[in-house]
């Protein structure tokens, strides 16, 4: 499930790219999954469930992103 | 034989049928072919999931079908995300994931490790670790009832003869401390074959010539494993660790008949507390509303394990 | 030489093969015990079967099999012996215990429930994860990635948080408690590992076959039929047993969306009780039918277990 978009030479910028964006909405994916399962502070558990949301959101428009 | 199957099936293949479907152009044969699969998946997956966020912000109750139906906002969600009980609902299902996937990882892997030594008569043994984790979990996780009754059951049995606890003490399922760990020993039991079984895949997919070359530069077999084996064998572990991490999130049938969620509330997972909330009380639009909470959690997993997956597919 | 090489990971060394062999069937044969207790338990009698020390070595019986295909009733010796002499070997049994029978359990239309359930289940997701993975293989199709997704993402929603939503629909639909909503709930699941796993068989089967079929004068659906599915057997037969295996022990939808006509084996199977509790020998029984199955299949389908676990990504 490669997603080769555009061309090699395109004007996407380069922190943009697919690869690193993915890897910072899996690391908050990861994040609000620490939310939840911790057992310090309630309030980190109120709001795992939108850091989550946001994560899974982030990943999906940025796996549209050229390589 | 095998064209004579061919030709068989060709005959067989309605005539009217196959002559109106001639005509149709390949991008029409590709989504003849791909729709009713979709079709089906909206109608019996994402249908549902839209009407259960409707329904997750209302206090809609399936016992009461003539109520009138108010919409709450967002309350559902603040409700079951500022509960303490459903906090430790969550931690109780964090701690029954973390112990599995850690016991089954490590037992997965060493064995996979073991296995790839290929003595004599491997296979078979292989095929044997494996019949656990083909078989319903709801059938063997209620014999493991047995197994853990006190006195008469062989597994309560067998750790007081080793233990020297006197056989009416060792209650596996109704002490507060060991009932989680009664759970995760048959989920360990059931599912480490399932770790192994992708590990081994990952050992084995590691060429031979990277070890030869290790061999001429005098790496030590410890040096090996650590430079080479596991780094080479990570993505295939994610992958086994992200789709246990996804099931035992989950986790319904195993829990549901070891314990039901007792003694107390001590191995209430989140899929428990879900069935409680939506079945026996009934509170609808409140459970609707926690298990879209769950479904984004499992979502946002899945989306990383197709990546894992994509991954591993590319070796 | 050839000693450095004989310690080295590319070869092990006889004797780490020996340990690791040792090891090995140690760990097979401890968690085969469990099973193995579950077959030794469905012949024992009900109280062999909670003897303390649990028994190893005992008189084998069959009235756990009696006890799971028939409900009994007590009745006083005076009744029984007024009645005929027995009419079966479980009659027979039944009587020793003071009871006569009944009637026949629940547990044969349990079951038959499960093998239309998953059969018929296992038959829709197969046919329509052959046409899907056929499709995406062979055809440019806009948003495959994400289509392909989609249909795996299904499989991964929580049962329990999908059998709410599925609960009401049936409800309204009229498809609670019967075959058909099963069928259909299960094929839904089932579709996307048939989907995945077969559009791995078929990607490996050449383009090329079609294509010279083509040429001869086949359109695209004969080649379908003449080429593609006939290569396709072997992916077709296994992706059939793993749909028929989810199918056959699924427990949370079943235990939530059947009650009575339509429930399958196994929400049945833990309510399987005797006088005073859990009548093991009889859940022992009705376990060790259920298995047995599932024991062939996993025979027949070590080869392909990889293949079917990971949706068809890991071939080896």
């Amino acid at each position: 499930m490669s997603r080769t978009v555009v061309s090699k030479r395109s004007s996407w910028p380069r922190w943009a790219r697919r690869g690193l964006m993915e890897n910072i909405a899996t690391a908050i994916i990861a994040i609000g999954f620490l939310m939840l399962f911790q057992h310090f502070a309630l309030s980190l558990y109120t709001y795992s469930f939108i850091t989550m949301l946001a994560g899974t959101v982030m990943f999906i428009i940025v796996s549209k992103f050229p390589e | 034989m095998l064209n004579r199957t061919a030709d068989n099936v060709a005959r067989a293949t309605p005539e009217p049928l196959a002559r109106k479907i001639r005509g149709i152009s390949d991008k029409g044969l590709a989504w003849l072919f791909i729709s009713p699969t979709i079709l089906l998946l909206l109608a019996i997956n994402i249908f549902p999931l839209f009407w259960a966020i409707y329904l997750s912000f209302t206090n809609y109750r399936a016992n009461r079908p003539n109520e009138v139906v108010k919409n709450l906002g967002l309350s559902n969600y603040q409700r079951i995300l500022g509960d303490q009980d459903i906090w430790i609902a969550m931690q109780t299902t964090a701690h029954f994931v973390f112990w599995t996937i850690l016991l089954q990882t490590v037992i997965g892997f060493t064995l996979a490790w073991l296995i790839d030594r290929k003595f004599r008569g491997h296979a078979f043994w292989t095929t044997i670790i494996l019949v656990p984790m083909m078989l319903s979990p709801a059938v063997v996780g209620n014999f493991w009832r047995f197994l853990y009754e006190p006195q008469i059951g062989l597994f309560s049995y067998v750790i007081s003869f080793v233990t020297g606890i006197p056989p009416t003490n060792v209650q596996m399922l109704s002490n507060v401390e060991l009932a989680p760990w009664a759970i995760i020993i048959v989920d360990t039991w059931m599912w480490t074959p399932y770790v192994m079984l992708i590990c081994l895949a990952g050992l084995r997919s590691i060429p031979e010539y990277i070890y030869e070359a290790a061999e001429v530069d005098r790496a030590s077999n410890w040096r090996q494993f650590w430079s080479i084996t596991l780094p080479m064998a990570l993505p295939f572990i994610m992958l086994a660790v992200l789709f246990r991490g996804i099931e035992n999130f989950k986790m319904f049938d195993m829990v549901n008949l070891l314990t039901g969620g007792g003694p107390g509330s001590t191995t209430e997972v989140a899929s428990i507390t879900l069935k409680r909330q939506a079945f026996e009380s009934w509170r609808t639009g409140y459970s609707s509303a926690f298990a879209i909470i769950l479904f984004v959690a499992v979502f946002g997993l899945a989306n990383i394990y197709v990546k894992a997956l994509n991954k591993v597919k590319q070796r | 030489m050839s000693l450095t090489t004989a310690h080295s990971v590319v070869a092990p060394s006889a004797n780490s093969k020996r340990i690791a062999g040792v090891i090995i069937v140690a760990y097979a044969l401890i968690s085969i015990v469990p099973l193995l207790w579950i077959f030794a338990t469905s012949f024992k009698t009900p109280p062999d079967s909670i003897a303390y020390p649990p028994k190893i070595v005992f008189q084998p019986s069959l009235e756990g099999y009696c006890n799971l295909f028939t409900t009994r009733t007590r009745q006083t010796p005076e009744y029984i012996n007024s009645l005929g002499p027995a009419t079966g070997l479980c009659d027979e049994t039944v009587r020793k215990r003071n009871m006569v029978i009944a009637g026949p359990s629940n547990f044969v239309p349990r079951f038959v429930n499960s093998l239309i359930i998953a059969f018929g289940s296992t038959f829709c997701a197969v046919f329509l994860g052959t046409l899907s993975a056929y499709g995406f293989s062979r055809f440019k199709v806009p948003l495959a990635d994400d289509l392909l997704f989609f249909i795996l993402s299904t499989r991964f929603m929580p049962p329990i948080a999908v059998a709410i939503p599925i609960y009401l629909m049936y409800r309204e639909l009229g498809l609670s408690d019967t075959a058909l909503g099963m069928i259909l709930l299960y094929t839904a699941v089932n579709v996307s590992l048939a989907v995945w796993l077969l559009k791995g068989f078929i990607d490996e089967i050449p383009r090329e076959y079609e294509e010279a079929a083509m040429i001869d004068g086949y359109t695209r659906l004969q080649a379908f039929w003449r080429t593609v599915l006939p290569q396709a057997t072997t992916g077709i037969a296994a992706t059939a047993i793993f749909c028929l295996i989810f199918a056959w022990n699924e427990y949370a939808f079943a235990a939530l969306l059947t009650s009575g006509t339509a429930q399958t084996a196994p929400p049945f199977i833990p309510t399987i009780i005797g006088e005073g509790g859990q009548d093991w020998p009889a859940v022992a029984a009705g376990t060790t039918i259920f298995l047995v199955p599932i024991l062939v299949f996993t025979i027949l389908l070590r080869k392909q277990l990889l293949r079917g676990i990971t949706f068809g990504a890991v071939r080896k």
